[in-house]
């Protein structure tokens, strides 16, 4: 009897220390250990950690509970225990049962539906609010096998025109302002994937998709494909750059200088833009991929041409 | 659910709808093309184990490429990949894990769990001579036959077998991103397997409906018969999205359809939409890949704990209610596909509703244990397996139905490890559980107890330590499917922790060598089995012999009682055993036939 107790004891208190460790990562470890998210570069990315690190106790007391149960039962009720005889069909059974159920879903379940419902509307899919910041910065993005193009509208403020500055694999955004980004993809799907900002949204072809973080601290950053794309899907990696604002306009008025000399209208391929979606915007471009209705004739042609080429 | 008695019309009508068949004499009839039930499902046993091992050795491929990431494979290299002297290629990399998962889930566990118990049980269970239509299951058979010879024949194509993952995207999936011949013969084997899936649905359900033996009510019926049955009504309702989603991929890849093609390739047609006949089909299938599970633990946990099973009318409302709640959670796989807000929402909010007939069903099989008196045989540790291992990933899935932090976590290995903890190690522990608990009934013979220890030890420690090192992967942001993980800064610390996952997958697969061996051992030479050597009250083990005769029951059994009367003190006063038998008739009870012999 006094072996279980110790066991009993034993077990007590490591389930308290696990399900109190769960809420204790408070902050974020940086990247020399296996045992926590990647840093968090974002504004908004607090919202996701806590989410998962407050689940994450919330799991591991159910989960200790539910082993402590079935190892007691084994040990204490093993084939020299007398069995009960019931059904467990009674009243009051069926009420413990059902509000032990209801506690779990509205504490576990509950807590996440409630706090992802102000972050999704509030945050991370209310695009429409951050298209109001003046200080918003807008990117298009076009992914195909297997690399990233950026766009950014240069200093007429319209994509698609002569001084867009077009880079591959490299997008570069400034510290503290939100960033938008339309994304769309001219082969198979991919999906745009910001490990340290905790967001991902896929890129599929015949339609602009959205969305948007704003960077915390400077520094860089891996940007990743997360939707299987293909033979080389493991290599379709990208570098987001976080400058200073004073940076990053000195880098966009560059390149921008740089685009304007480079320009060629006949460079069909290169000029992949669209005009920037509004929130109130149909985002189907069926039609051709990463092109927008006015150029529709141009997306039929640049597809008649792919089509020749094979 | 009367516990009227019976009438002599009930006992003539079940008499004559299950007429006996004779036995045939011919080995063609008997052992090729035979409409037996029991035999059918050794059939799709066998079928299943064969293309479980086949699946296990492509996941071993995998975990050597996550952990020496192209380095030379060892051993059989050489032979699989010449070209690279022996490393693991991009293409044949993405080959790989697509037809693991396509294999294993259409052509592993399903014939496992579905093919082989849902057939071997399911009669003996509910009191049947055999399906209501044998013909139609050994169609289903030599279909999912066909379908199997497709999938190896799709190996032996230019370009190799599927690559496009086993949810088969497109445009990925059609001609732009994968064009050889490979591709279309797994999404035609897909769409062959479907016919015998659907085939045999329809013959479970009618079974189970028609065929009950007299007094077997629906919640006499064994958990495990619940389960297969809820499988099969999802199985005839959902297997034929998929079916029609292949069928138009197949226009796309070959008769110049544009369904889903679009972008610089050309096409008006809708990426997308695949992906909402997909996950309409795929979140009921990872349903249809546990449901009989669940029934497995609520009757074992019963069994082996001597005790009834605890609101067993809780239990099977609650598979009900999953069932039902499968069919409308399906877009949180499609969180980030672009889906309206709004949408994503509702898909949330049902998703997570799924978690209060979970919470029903865990809390059942924990107070069946409790307060019982466990018996902790090979078929028990499984359970206890199965519930430890679907408690995991069952936790770990409620931060991939809500949106913010799927937001994060989709497509992670977090995604990987969760349903493989759940439609993977939970559907294969619980098999597993099952086949050494109906060895003895199918085979005649007990499996070595010792090495079904070893094969649980190995498997249950194998499974958790593998999926728990990927679920931590994709905590750390690590995406599923890639050929070198190591090409992105973020995750350059991981490299210890994918090779001891590695590791551990190694193990996990040496040690099925001991179910091999027991197997093997235990169908040829392995101790005689009695009649009932579980002690257990259903009507396989207390009407039919081990093996049982090819009519199942001379007598069709009139049932009494419920699947779960274990320590009755009634039964015990009466007859000194701790378990009766479903149509025992106890001294004094009455069962309708004396009155029917009156007449």
């Amino acid at each position: 009897m006094k072996s279980l107790h110790r066991l009993l004891t034993a077990v007590g208190t490591a389930s308290a220390v696990l399900a109190t460790a769960g809420f204790a990562f408070a902050d974020p470890i940086p990247e020399t250990t296996i045992w926590g998210l990647p840093r968090d570069a974002s504004a908004e990315g607090h919202r996701v950690d806590w989410l998962i690190k407050t689940t994450n106790g919330f799991v591991i007391l159910l989960f200790v509970v539910m082993c402590v149960w079935m190892a007691l039962a084994v040990v204490k009720h093993n084939k020299d225990h007398k069995a009960d005889y019931d059904h467990g069909d009674s009243k009051h059974h069926i009420a413990i049962a059902m509000g032990v159920s209801a506690v779990i879903f509205f504490v576990v379940d509950g807590n996440l539906w409630f706090n992802s419902t102000i972050d999704v509307n509030s945050t991370f899919w209310n695009h429409q609010a951050v298209e109001k910041d003046p200080n918003a910065v807008r990117i298009e993005i076009n992914a195909h096998q297997w690399a990233w193009d950026a766009r950014y509208a240069g200093p007429d403020g319209k994509f698609n025109t002569k001084d867009d500055v077009v880079t591959l694999n490299d997008v570069r955004v400034p510290v503290g302002s939100p960033v938008l980004l339309q994304l769309a993809a001219t082969d198979v799907i991919h999906s745009f994937y910001l490990p340290n900002f905790r967001i991902k949204q896929d890129a599929a072809p015949g339609m602009v998709n959205r969305m948007w973080f704003k960077a915390k601290d400077t520094g860089e950053f891996d940007i990743g494909c997360t939707q299987h794309c293909g033979v080389h899907h493991y290599k379709m990696k990208a570098k987001l750059t976080v400058l200073e604002p004073s940076a990053y306009k000195a880098w966009l008025e560059e390149m921008s200088a740089q685009k304007a000399q480079a320009y060629d209208e006949k460079d069909r391929g290169a000029n992949w833009g669209w005009e920037w979606k509004q929130p109130h915007d149909n985002i189907d471009s069926r039609g051709g991929a990463a092109v927008s209705e006015a150029d529709h004739d141009h997306g039929d042609k640049v597809a008649a041409q792919n089509r020749g080429a094979q | 659910m009367s516990d009227r008695v019976m009438t002599k019309a009930d006992i003539e009508a079940a008499e004559h709808l299950q007429h006996a068949h004779v036995e045939p004499k011919d080995f063609i009839s008997r052992y090729i093309f035979s409409i037996d039930h029991k035999y059918i499902g050794k059939q799709f046993l066998w079928a299943g184990l064969l293309f479980l091992l086949f699946g296990g050795l492509l996941a071993m491929l995998i975990r050597w490429q996550w952990a020496f990431p192209a380095q030379p494979v060892p051993v059989v290299g050489k032979s699989l990949f010449p070209q690279s002297g022996g490393a693991i290629t991009p293409p044949a990399y993405n080959t790989l894990f697509t037809m693991h998962g396509l294999i294993m889930v259409f052509f592993a566990i399903t014939p496992l769990m579905i093919g082989a118990f849902g057939n071997y049980t399911i009669p003996l269970l509910i009191g049947a001579r055999d399906m209501a239509f044998p013909k139609l299951n050994m169609y289903s058979f030599w279909t999912f036959a066909l379908s199997q010879c497709l999938v190896i024949a799709s190996f032996f194509v230019e370009l190799g077998s599927a690559a496009a993952g086993w949810t088969t995207y497109p445009p990925l999936s059609t001609n732009v991103g994968t064009p050889g011949n490979g591709q279309s013969l797994v999404v035609l084997a897909l769409f062959v397997t479907g016919v015998a899936s659907i085939m045999g649905a329809v013959n479970y359900i009618t079974t189970v409906i028609r065929f009950r033996a007299p007094g077997m009510t629906w919640f006499r019926m064994p958990a495990t018969v619940w389960g297969l049955w809820l499988t099969s009504i999802l199985n005839l309702l959902f297997v034929p999205v998929l079916g029609s989603a292949g069928i138009l991929l197949l226009f796309d890849r070959h008769f110049g359809t544009q369904f889903f093609v679009t972008g610089a390739a050309g096409g008006i047609g809708d990426p997308i939409l695949f992906q909402h006949l997909f996950w309409i089909f795929g979140h009921p299938e990872v349903y249809i890949l546990i449901l009989p599970v669940w029934g497995f633990l609520i009757d074992f946990m019963s069994f082996f704990a001597r005790k009834p099973a605890y609101w067993y009318k809780g239990s099977v409302y609650a598979m009900i209610a999953v069932s039902v709640l499968s069919a409308v959670v399906y877009g949180h796989h499609m969180f980030v596909s672009g889906m309206s807000p709004l949408l994503g929402q509702a898909f949330m909010l049902l998703t997570l509703v799924i978690s209060v007939p979970a919470e029903i069903l865990f809390l059942n099989w924990l107070h069946t244990m409790w307060k019982g008196s466990i018996r902790l045989t090979v078929p028990m540790l499984f359970a206890l397996g199965t519930v430890f291992v679907f408690g995991l990933g069952g936790l770990t899935g409620i931060y991939l139905g809500t949106i913010s932090t799927d937001l994060y976590l989709h497509d992670t290995m977090w995604v990987v490890g969760h349903f493989h903890l759940t439609m993977a190690s939970a559907a294969f522990l619980g098999s597993f559980g099952a086949l050494y608990f109906w060895f003895p009934k199918m085979y005649g013979r007990m499996t070595n107890e010792t090495l079904g220890k070893v094969h649980f030890w190995f498997s249950v420690i194998g499974v958790t330590a593998v999926f728990c090192g990927q679920l931590l992967a994709g905590y750390n942001g690590q995406q599923r499917r890639l050929y070198d993980p190591f090409q992105y800064t973020y995750i350059q610390h991981l490299r210890d922790l994918n090779k001891y996952t590695s590791y551990f997958a190694f193990a996990l697969g040496l040690g099925q060598l001991s179910f091999v061996v027991n197997f093997f051992y235990s169908i040829f030479a392995g101790k005689k089995a009695d009649k009932n050597p579980w002690d257990v009250g259903t009507l396989e083990w207390t009407e039919c012999e081990s093996p049982p005769v090819y009519h199942n029951f001379d007598k069709v059994p009139i049932v009494l009682r419920g699947p779960h009367e274990y320590n009755n003190p009634d039964v015990l006063a009466k007859t000194g055993r701790d378990w009766v038998g479903q149509s025992e008739q106890l001294p004094g009870e009455e069962h309708g036939l004396d009155a029917i012999a009156a007449e």
